[in-house]
């Protein structure tokens, strides 16, 4: 958003063609093509650092694969080089910035500490006791959420590959129509293994 | 300079719910019409998915340009800075936020409209909430429900009927103002979840019904009806099931030839004359400035927009801005207070699919249906359960303290309990009060230059927040009845830009207190009317869509029956 720092009648006087330019509307088809994204926003050893953080938040264990199994970086990486660009800078500081406090508290970067050791820096993040890591509070609370976003998101958009996320939860999976009998509390309804996006879609 | 184009009779600022409606009248009567609109049409194949990241993370249905360049900013009052939220709940399109909403289409209680009087009445004088600028309204119940039900058949609502000429069905809401006759259409269905809480709510000897909703429960008028599949709130809807202005009465008036609508037109000023008539709308479209002359111009943005257009309009008539001589306008302005109580079940409850819609609601606490004496507020909440769950959302659950946020132990929590979770929308009856209200933002701007809305909330309301308290309370009764195992319940919170908001150019007889008169139409420039729930002096304690709907149409009623002495 625009923050003027002009009068408002100075404003005014702006030039009518300032005036008008300022008014170009965005097409939604637009909007709506940078929704898919490509990836690249992370260089490799950047998405390493990314997959060893966030394997942590969401492990593959016996319930089944976690968020680097089901491709959350794929789309946090989408994300940052398409419709979430403007954060990408500060993502990635608050990234190199968790791998400098990895290398000077557990003596290695992330990508190659083991998960207890990684559990203890995620810990101290999250407790808001990891020293020198002023930010460290607020980018792992948006890690957190995009991890979230791609492992529970719809497949098209590169993460919650073989539908892990809603298997996990137990989400059936997006429907163009649904039955009194799939809303019953006694009996769930069957998985819909589809994106909304796919061919298969009905 | 800007291109003047041909007289209109009616330039209609904003074709959403309200202005989206009180074209259709308009449009029968002959009058020619100009509907200007910021956003444009939207296409249910390629705009509407059922998809969470598209509808609620990106909000690509909603982040229509105009109303994102230019979302309020929020203080508690003078002397801070006000801070802009994050994005602004409502959209520009044909249809505007009722292709987005979740069209829930409540009649108001007589009570919303006499409120005033009827807690001194009952209460005394002392009971009223202090500092409130709380009026009655200027017409009753009874004169607005004929246009209630024009407007529940016109766009389409389907529901229970709970008191029909003042006899009680026994199904239905039974605190309802009296109503002549049935819904258009029976309400939508339940589910498993909705059903287990009437049973819980009849438990508490409580009378649990199936709320209205402007949503085909079966196919009408040409249009099928509701696929309960689970992508309503903030998305389209694909079988345009859902009765938004844009499938109803808009191509509806479309029809007679009589309405044109331009789109991608992002009004700047109301103009005026030396006599203080109003005689047209400015807009930007296509890069292009356009002066539309009207004999009549209705003003049916959203409540901040309504506000802030009329005091951009500064003119030799009116130095403060339009129809603000009498400097009410921002004032009575409130955002619907209410809150979300959570609750944990032991066995996954299957509220994925749905809509918010769908649900079961109780009316025993809301208005003055129970005794406040001695109670500490007055006016109370509805408490509404419901589907519809997204999967990132449900992921993000409260661990109601029994998991940490991350790593396994988390990740078993959610396998367990993120099918498991209900929530609720409890709406409270608010007040407007004198250290609440709407003005321009001193530093903040869109892109023309133009200060965006500021929003002065005053801070927290002793009435309000007792009253949140008790529904918490009373909501949590109801859970626990259906076998709820954890209920949380967020502290009461002031409301910011809200979906709900009310006033800034109130309904009322007296021009020192109010911006239009009982009709609609300015107290101070007889030739523009405004739409909306700005306008409303009272919220109710439900969504208020149906009834800016019911005095929109009224509105434009009124200025078609009485067009010569109106438009000169």
């Amino acid at each position: 958003m625009a923050q003027g720092t002009f009068d408002f009648d100075d404003e005014l006087r702006f030039s009518r063609r300032e005036l008008i330019v300022g008014a170009a509307f965005v097409p939604l088809a637009a909007l709506v093509a940078q929704a898919q994204g490509v990836p690249a926003a992370l260089t490799p050893a950047q998405l390493k650092t990314l997959e060893a953080f966030i394997d942590r938040l969401i492990p593959s264990d016996e319930l089944g694969p976690g968020a680097v199994a089901a491709g959350a970086q794929v789309y946090i990486d989408r994300v940052l080089a398409g419709p979430n660009a403007n954060e990408k800078g500060q993502f990635l500081q608050g990234l190199e910035a968790v791998d400098a406090y990895a290398k000077r508290t557990q003596g290695g970067p992330l990508a190659e500490l083991s998960p207890e050791k990684r559990d203890q820096i995620l810990k101290a993040i999250d407790d808001g006791t990891a020293l020198g890591l002023p930010q460290g509070r607020n980018f792992f609370n948006r890690a957190r959420r995009l991890t979230l976003e791609g492992m529970f998101g719809d497949p098209y958009y590169g993460g919650n590959q073989g539908f892990a996320g809603w298997d996990l939860i137990r989400y059936p999976g997006p429907r163009s129509a649904v039955d009194a009998e799939m809303q019953r509390m006694d009996k769930a309804p069957a998985p819909y293994r589809r994106s909304a996006w796919g061919p298969q879609y009905k | 300079m800007a291109t003047t184009l041909k007289q209109v009779d009616v330039a209609v600022i904003g074709l959403g719910a309200a202005g989206g409606v009180a074209v259709l009248p308009l449009a029968r009567a002959g009058l020619k019409i100009a509907g200007i609109e910021a956003g444009t049409w939207m296409d249910p194949h390629k705009d509407f998915h059922a998809d969470e990241v598209f509808n609620n993370v990106r909000r690509l249905v909603t982040s229509s340009p105009k109303a994102q360049r230019e979302i309020p900013t929020v203080r508690t009052g003078p002397g801070e800075k006000g801070v802009q939220a994050a994005a602004h709940p409502m959209m520009n399109a044909v249809g505007g936020t009722s292709i987005h909403y979740w069209a829930q289409s409540w009649r108001l209680k007589p009570w919303d409209f006499r409120t005033r009087s009827e807690v001194i009445r009952r209460y005394g004088a002392n009971a009223i909430p202090a500092g409130t600028t709380l009026e009655d309204w200027p017409i009753t119940y009874d004169e607005l429900a004929p246009f209630y039900e024009r407007i529940e058949d016109e766009v389409g609502v389907s529901g229970a009927a709970g008191n029909i000429q003042g006899k009680l069905t026994g199904v239905g809401n039974p605190f309802e103002g009296p109503r002549d006759k049935e819904y258009p259409m029976p309400p939508l269905r339940g589910s498993g979840f909705t059903d287990r809480m009437a049973d819980a709510a009849k438990t508490l000897g409580w009378k649990p019904f199936a709320p209205p909703a402007a949503i085909n429960s079966q196919p009408r008028k040409g249009r099928g009806s509701c696929v309960y599949h689970g992508y309503c709130a903030t998305g389209g809807c694909h079988v345009s099931a859902k009765n938004s202005t844009a499938v109803t009465t808009i191509p509806e008036a479309q029809r007679t030839k009589n309405l044109t609508i331009f789109d991608h037109a992002h009004v700047t000023r109301i103009e005026t004359d030396s006599n203080g008539r109003t005689t047209g709308v400015r807009y930007i479209r296509n890069r292009q400035e356009y002066f539309q002359p009207a004999k009549v111009v209705l003003l049916a943005g959203y409540t901040y927009e309504n506000s802030r257009l009329l005091l951009l309009s500064k003119s030799k008539a009116y130095p403060k801005g339009l129809s603000n001589n009498h400097g009410q306008v921002g004032r009575h302005y409130f955002g619907h207070w209410g809150t979300n109580v959570t609750a944990l079940f032991p066995s996954d409850i299957n509220i994925w699919y749905g809509l918010p819609a769908q649900g079961t609601t109780c009316d025993e606490w809301a208005d003055d249906h129970f005794d406040h004496a001695g109670m500490g507020f007055v006016g109370g909440s509805s408490l509404h359960v419901y589907t519809e769950r997204h999967p990132i959302d449900a992921a993000a659950m409260n661990t109601f303290g029994r998991a940490p946020g991350w790593g396994s132990a988390w990740k078993k929590f959610i396998h367990d309990a993120a099918a498991r979770q209900a929530q609720t929308y409890l709406q409270t009856n608010t007040f407007p009060y004198e250290t609440l209200y709407l003005d321009l933002d001193d530093d903040i701007r869109d892109p023309l230059g133009d200060p965006v809305c500021r929003i002065n909330t005053g801070g927290m309301r002793e009435n309000e927040r007792r009253s949140v308290l008790h529904a918490q309370g009373k909501m949590e009764e109801w859970y626990r009845a259906a076998g709820a195992i954890e209920i949380f319940k967020p502290p009461p919170a002031v409301p910011g830009v809200s979906t709900h908001a009310y006033g800034g150019t109130r309904m009322g007889d007296n021009p020192d207190t109010n911006v239009v008169n009982r009709w609609g139409f300015s107290h101070e420039s007889p030739n523009l009317g405004i739409l909306g729930a700005s306008v409303m002096g009272t919220s109710g304690a439900r969504n208020p869509t149906l009834t800016a709907q019911a005095l929109a149409w009224r509105t434009a009623d009124y200025l078609a029956k009485n067009w010569k002495s109106i438009s000169f």
